[in-house]
C-alpha cells in the first residue's frame, strides 16, 4: 500500500501514560534530524539564487561558530598549574 | 534519516537512563533492581512489523491498534480516528467543534477537537490508541494533549509530516 512501512520511523513510544515527554523527545529526535526546518523551508518555493545565498551563508556561519568555540576553548585554559613554577 | 534518528534515539536512551539511575542510587537496593529492570525493559522504538514483541494492549497487538490520525495546518486541525487496516470511524474537526475561521487556527480549538474525539471514540469501545501526525500548524501538541484528556490512552506517537524529496514545487515566497 504505502511506499514506507508505516509506524516505524519517526515514531516514539509512550512510557507510562506521559504524553508530553514522548512528544518532546520526538520533536528533539526530529529537530536534531533536521525535519522540521526542511518542512518549514519547503512551505514557500525558494529560488534557487536564494537558496545558494542561504547556503553560503550557513557556511561561513558554521565555520565561524566552529573557529570561534575553538578560540574560547584555548583562551578558558586559565586555571592550570604556573607553567613558569620555580622562575 | 534512520540511522541519525536511531543514532539520536540511543543517545536519549543513554542520557534518560542516567537520569533514572540518579534517584535509583538514593533507594534501597531492591527497589534499585525492580527500578533498572523497569527502565531496561522498555524501549523509545516501536516494535518493528518483522520482530515480534510480547507487548499487548487489551490482547491487541500494536499492529492491530487503532489510528488516530491528526493533519494540524496553519488555519485548522482535522482528527480522523481509523482503524488498522484503514476504515474511518469517527471524524473531528475544530469546524466540527463551533469555531469560525481563525479560531479554528488556535492551540485552544485543536484542545477541544481532541476531547469530543476522545468522548466519542470510547463511546465506540477504543481505549488505547496510536497517533500519527501530520503537518507542522499551532494545534500539533495541543490536539494530542486533548486526547489523552478526553481519557484515550496514547501508546505511541507518530510523526508522517510530508517531505517532499523535491516533488511538487510549493506556492512562491510572499511580501515580494
Amino acid at each position: 500500500m504505502a511506499a514506507h512501512a508505516r509506524f516505524v520511523s519517526r515514531t516514539v513510544m509512550v512510557r507510562g501514560g506521559d504524553v508530553e515527554t514522548a512528544y518532546r523527545t520526538l520533536t528533539r529526535i526530529l529537530t536534531m534530524d533536521r525535519i522540521i526546518e526542511e518542512a518549514k523551508r519547503r512551505r514557500y518555493y525558494e529560488k534557487p539564487c536564494r537558496k545558494r545565498i542561504r547556503e553560503n551563508y550557513e557556511n561561513c556561519r558554521r565555520i565561524y561558530n566552529a573557529e570561534m568555540a575553538r578560540k574560547l576553548a584555548f583562551l578558558m585554559r586559565v586555571n592550570r598549574q604556573d607553567p613558569w613554577l620555580g622562575c | 534519516m534512520l540511522s541519525g534518528s536511531v543514532e539520536a534515539q540511543c543517545r536519549l536512551i543513554q542520557t534518560s537512563f542516567q537520569k533514572q539511575q540518579e534517584p535509583a542510587e538514593k533507594q534501597s537496593t531492591l527497589t534499585e533492581l525492580t527500578q533498572s529492570k523497569e527502565s531496561a525493559d522498555f524501549s523509545i522504538l516501536p516494535p518493528m512489523p518483522g520482530q515480534e514483541s510480547s507487548l499487548r494492549w487489551e490482547g491487541k497487538k500494536y499492529e492491530e491498534l487503532h489510528i488516530v490520525h491528526i493533519k494540524a495546518t496553519y488555519n485548522n486541525t482535522h482528527i480522523q480516528v481509523t482503524t488498522h487496516d484503514g476504515r474511518s470511524m469517527l471524524r473531528t474537526s475544530c469546524g466540527t467543534e463551533g469555531f469560525k475561521n481563525t479560531k479554528k487556527g488556535t492551540p485552544i480549538a485543536a484542545q477541544t477537537a481532541g476531547i469530543s474525539a476522545a468522548v466519542k471514540a470510547i463511546n465506540q469501545g477504543i481505549t488505547f490508541v496510536r497517533v500519527a501526525v501530520k503537518g507542522l500548524g499551532p494545534g500539533r501538541m495541543s490536539a494530542i494533549k486533548g486526547l489523552s484528556m478526553g481519557g484515550l490512552q496514547v501508546v505511541s506517537i507518530t510523526d508522517n509530516t510530508p517531505i517532499p524529496h523535491n516533488g511538487c514545487r510549493p506556492r512562491k515566497a510572499r511580501r515580494m
